[in-house]
């Protein structure tokens, strides 16, 4: 690294206007940095922060429920790995005021602003980004106690008025079926607050809170839902703005920067199909008992069976399909092929040509949609009557078992997908999965089933070409 | 009289129907929230006989919007979004941006087939229909008491399903990311071909699921044991059965199958879920098992796509649905009990009670031909009020003046606008 970029953050550090905003460890990062930056400097900070990001999102994918202490030891452990000490330290709760406490919020503030640059340049970059800084404000917010939280609030001018307790003692009830883990004994000492329920979605979504009349009644500990949704709509919308401007950036280094950030650090989004082979649509039944993860061949079988999906299957399967390989024509020739058993051409043309001509980005938006990853099939709804889903997450047990049985696996490595699913480990279980059906296990863990496609060709090539 | 009705018919009943039936006016003043533009920047789109969709359609006025039903007489009408400028006037280089839409529900009969035994696919009976009853009310209550929202139609849509339409203005201009947060709320029955298991309630059981269990214990016996007879046979008691935890299956299988109906099988399986609980044989997963079954049995199947995305199209009330004939009824969930779809008014008995008006009144019959605006008017009070069309639109006015008592204050822009 460069000395001088050593010294001038050193220097910068000191400068005491801004020790002024590094008082706590949590930060919603309101103020834009004000001093000049080092290229160098700049470069080391995206990185580091890039790592850790990176390393919350493997915890996850290692199979750690999230937010458990499993998992925090995890993220901590890898960071201490990774020499990102200084990211340990907002981990604790302490709001330490000595120099190296100072240091590390320092570099929490500016590398987040930098890494707004990286990421504001397309929405799956900007979900990945606004994703993960959630995470890392919860990590920060959990270890926090209630006067740490206070003193947050108050720094940032959020105000939040508890609920009188005789107001309390109306909704006890209603307080205790609705808010998980919230027994009486807990109740009589904790303050309730009332917010707008579009504050507190997540907890709405998985009904985890007592609502009524639009407000939901929330402990302090749910406060932190309440920021965050702040925090991501603040942050969402700066990087929507940062991407209109973002072609005002005219240094090119900068811009490299930038752009290869994305490039090298950052999963695939596999829109464009990276290998160019064209598959054919003949070789799909041969195909999806090889070369598909199970969500895919399932997809793929009750096409086939049913002559159908509804609307989330063809748009989870299509996609696929098409980042495969499969080419446009053909592409609406399979659908084609398999709706007409059930339908008449003038059907499939009225009520399902131009859904899959969108898929394709040939009509309205004409954009090319990216293919779904495990993680947003595996967080997705599957209704009565549909198709899709992650196998190893949605299906009960004694299917999953049933069908691995019948795609031929041995009851050792059934049972070893099965201890993995029944612990929550659904990603693992995949990549299990493909490492019995193909000997030996994918390069990386799976986390897209586009991947998983791949990572299998590339493995049966290999092997055609050793021959 | 019997009034059987032919698709070919609509090309000539149609237009009829939209001249002098169709309440246009309260329809327009819907729409408009008590602004024109709110109505100009609303996209509207027609199907055409012959299945031709016109979509991006928008109309300036009332008279616009008359004229053009009247013209083209839309086999349906779906109603979009507003935009922020004429859908109309929507062209290649820019796009349309969304500006409001009420937040839809649309429950289908068809996502109930895995339950109900009386009929399947688009055939629906008055013991079906308990679903829809069960699942408005428990929707309803759950939108006005949990989420404060005042202002909601419920429309029959014509075959098989209900849509319900929430038009207070906090709900309109949500985003999409809050509507998904909703559905979800009321999104219980999860899991899909792979999944025998479908409801799964962990720990105490939410307010909201309490309320709903409430209005399905006024349903269960009659509606779903008795009628539905959902453990009437060997297969449905073995799906039944499928549900319960491995470990103490068959202790109820046993105890079950001793019996002969429905009814009596599951007050089996109540007896024998106190006895094993009294004994502490349950597993903690196990101890909601009753209220897991009554809402896998009976609470709402929503169309969850629908409601997410503020941009998705929902077929309009008044609708004439092109094959039972039956008009899009709004209807009142407080009477959803006495609703009865087979007195549900179709295109053809409409027409029937105008002819019989129209013979009575003769020189009215010369009058229709006028086309003047006003005259027209003013003979459509009498012909909708003429037939069995009253009592729904009596409904939907309802729905109005509750919407409109409160923006009242913002004055309707088109003073004459009294239907
Ligand atoms: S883990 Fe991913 S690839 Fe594997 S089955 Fe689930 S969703 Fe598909
Ligand atoms: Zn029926």
């Amino acid at each position: 690294m460069d000395t001088n970029a050593r010294r001038r953050r050193i220097h910068t550090a000191v400068v005491s206007t801004d020790a002024g905003i590094y008082n706590h460890d949590l930060s919603l990062y309101s103020d834009f940095p004000k001093n000049p930056l080092g290229l160098p400097e700049f470069e080391e900070l995206a990185l580091e922060r890039l790592q850790l990001l990176r390393i919350i999102e493997n915890a996850a994918l290692k199979g750690h429920k999230m937010y458990s202490d499993d998992w925090r030891n995890c993220i901590k452990e890898d960071l201490v790995k990774n020499n990102l000490k200084k990211y340990v330290r907002l981990m604790n709760g302490a709001n330490g005021q000595g120099g190296a406490d100072f240091q590390a919020r320092r570099a929490d503030h500016l590398s987040h602003y930098i890494l707004r640059l990286a990421y504001c340049r397309s929405e799956d970059l900007r979900r990945w980004f606004l994703s993960r800084e959630m995470e890392w404000f919860k990590i920060k917010f959990m270890a926090q106690t209630s006067a740490g939280v206070m003193q947050f609030l108050n720094i940032n001018s959020l105000k939040y008025m508890p609920i009188s307790n005789d107001i309390k003692d109306d909704i006890k009830s209603e307080l205790m079926d609705s808010t998980p883990g919230l027994s009486h004994a807990v109740l009589s000492t904790i303050d309730i607050y009332k917010v707008p329920f579009t504050d507190v979605l997540p907890l709405i979504k998985s009904r985890r809170t007592y609502l009524k009349e639009g407000y939901a009644f929330i402990p302090m500990s749910d406060l932190v839902v309440c920021i965050q949704s702040k925090f991501r709509a603040t942050l969402s919308e700066s990087l929507n703005q940062i991407n209109h401007r973002l072609s005002n950036v005219d240094d090119d280094r900068l811009n490299d920067l930038l752009c290869n950030l994305h490039n090298t650090y950052t999963g695939k989004e596999y829109i464009e199909n990276p290998n160019k082979d064209a598959v054919d649509i003949g070789d799909l039944n041969d195909y999806s008992k090889k070369h598909f993860p199970l969500c895919m061949r399932h997809l793929h079988e009750v096409l086939r069976a049913n002559h159908h999906l509804r609307h989330s299957g063809r748009l989870i399967y299509g996609l696929f399909l098409k980042s495969i390989g499969v080419l446009y024509e053909q592409f609406i020739e399979f659908w084609r092929q398999e709706f007409t058993k059930i339908m008449d051409n003038n059907k499939f043309d009225k009520d399902y040509l131009y859904n899959f001509n969108h898929q394709f980005g040939k009509v309205g938006k004409m954009v090319s949609y990216a293919p779904y990853s495990c993680i947003k099939i595996i967080m997705g709804n599957v209704g009565p009557g549909e198709a899709h889903g992650c196998p190893f997450k949605h299906w009960d047990v004694s299917y999953l078992k049933t069908k691995l049985n019948e795609y031929g696996g041995t009851q050792e490595s059934i049972q070893e997908v099965i201890n993995l699913v029944t612990n929550g480990h659904y990603q693992i279980a995949c990549t299990k999965y493909f490492e019995c059906a193909h000997g030996q296990p994918p390069v990386n863990s799976i986390n897209h089933p586009n991947q998983y496609f791949e990572e299998s060709m590339t493995l049966i090539k290999g092997r055609n070409k050793d021959k | 009289m019997s009034a059987e009705y032919i698709e070919e018919q609509l090309s000539y009943l149609l237009p009829i129907y939209y001249k002098r039936l169709f309440p246009s006016l309260p329809f327009y003043r819907w729409l408009s929230y008590g602004k024109s533009t709110n109505f100009s920047k609303r996209e509207i789109s027609f199907t055409l006989i012959g299945d031709i969709y016109l979509r991006f359609q928008s109309f300036d006025t009332h008279a616009d919007f008359v004229n053009e039903l009247c013209k083209r007489f839309p086999i349906k009408i779906d109603i979009g979004c507003v935009y922020q400028t004429k859908p109309r006037d929507k062209n290649m280089l820019t796009a349309l941006i969304p500006v409001f839409k009420e937040v839809v529900f649309d429950i289908d009969m068809t996502d109930y087939d895995e339950i109900r035994t009386c009929c399947s696919g688009a055939d629906v009976c008055n013991k079906c229909w308990k679903f829809m009853a069960i699942a408005s009310k428990i929707i309803d209550a759950t939108l006005r008491e949990d989420f404060g929202f005042k202002h909601i139609l419920w429309v029959f849509s014509g075959r098989r399903g209900i849509h319900a339409w929430v038009c207070d203005e906090s709900a309109r201009t949500l985003d999409d990311n809050v509507r998904s947060a909703i559905v979800e709320y009321m999104y219980v029955i999860k899991g899909g071909l792979g999944t025998s298991k479908k409801v799964n309630l962990v720990g105490n059981v939410h307010h909201s699921l309490k309320r709903a269990l409430s209005i399905i214990d006024k349903y269960f016996i009659q509606s779903i044991l008795k009628d539905q007879d959902i453990l009437g046979t060997q297969e449905r008691l073995d799906c039944f059965l499928n549900m319960v935890d491995e470990e103490v299956r068959e202790i109820f299988r046993g105890n079950m199958r001793k019996l002969e109906t429905s009814e009596q099988r599951w007050h089996s399986f109540e007896k024998t879920f106190a006895d094993l609980q009294s004994k502490g044989q349950l597993s903690r997963g196990g101890r909601n098992m009753i209220e897991e079954m009554k809402l896998y049995y009976a609470y709402p199947r929503l169309d969850v796509n629908v409601s997410k995305a503020l941009n998705h199209l929902l077929k309009a009330p008044f609708c004439v649905h092109p094959k039972t004939g039956k008009i899009c009824i709004p209807f009142n969930v407080k009477n959803v009990d006495n609703f009865d779809l087979n007195n549900v008014p179709t295109l053809n008995q409409l027409m029937e009670q105008i002819d019989l008006y129209d013979k009575k009144t003769k020189e009215q019959d010369n009058m229709t031909m006028e086309t003047d605006e006003s005259t027209l008017n003013k003979f459509k009070i009498k012909d909708y009020k003429k037939t069995s069309l009253l009592g729904p639109v009596n409904i939907f006015m309802e729905f109005l003046r509750g919407l409109e008592s409160k923006s009242e204050k913002r004055k309707m822009e088109n003073a004459d606008l009294n239907f």
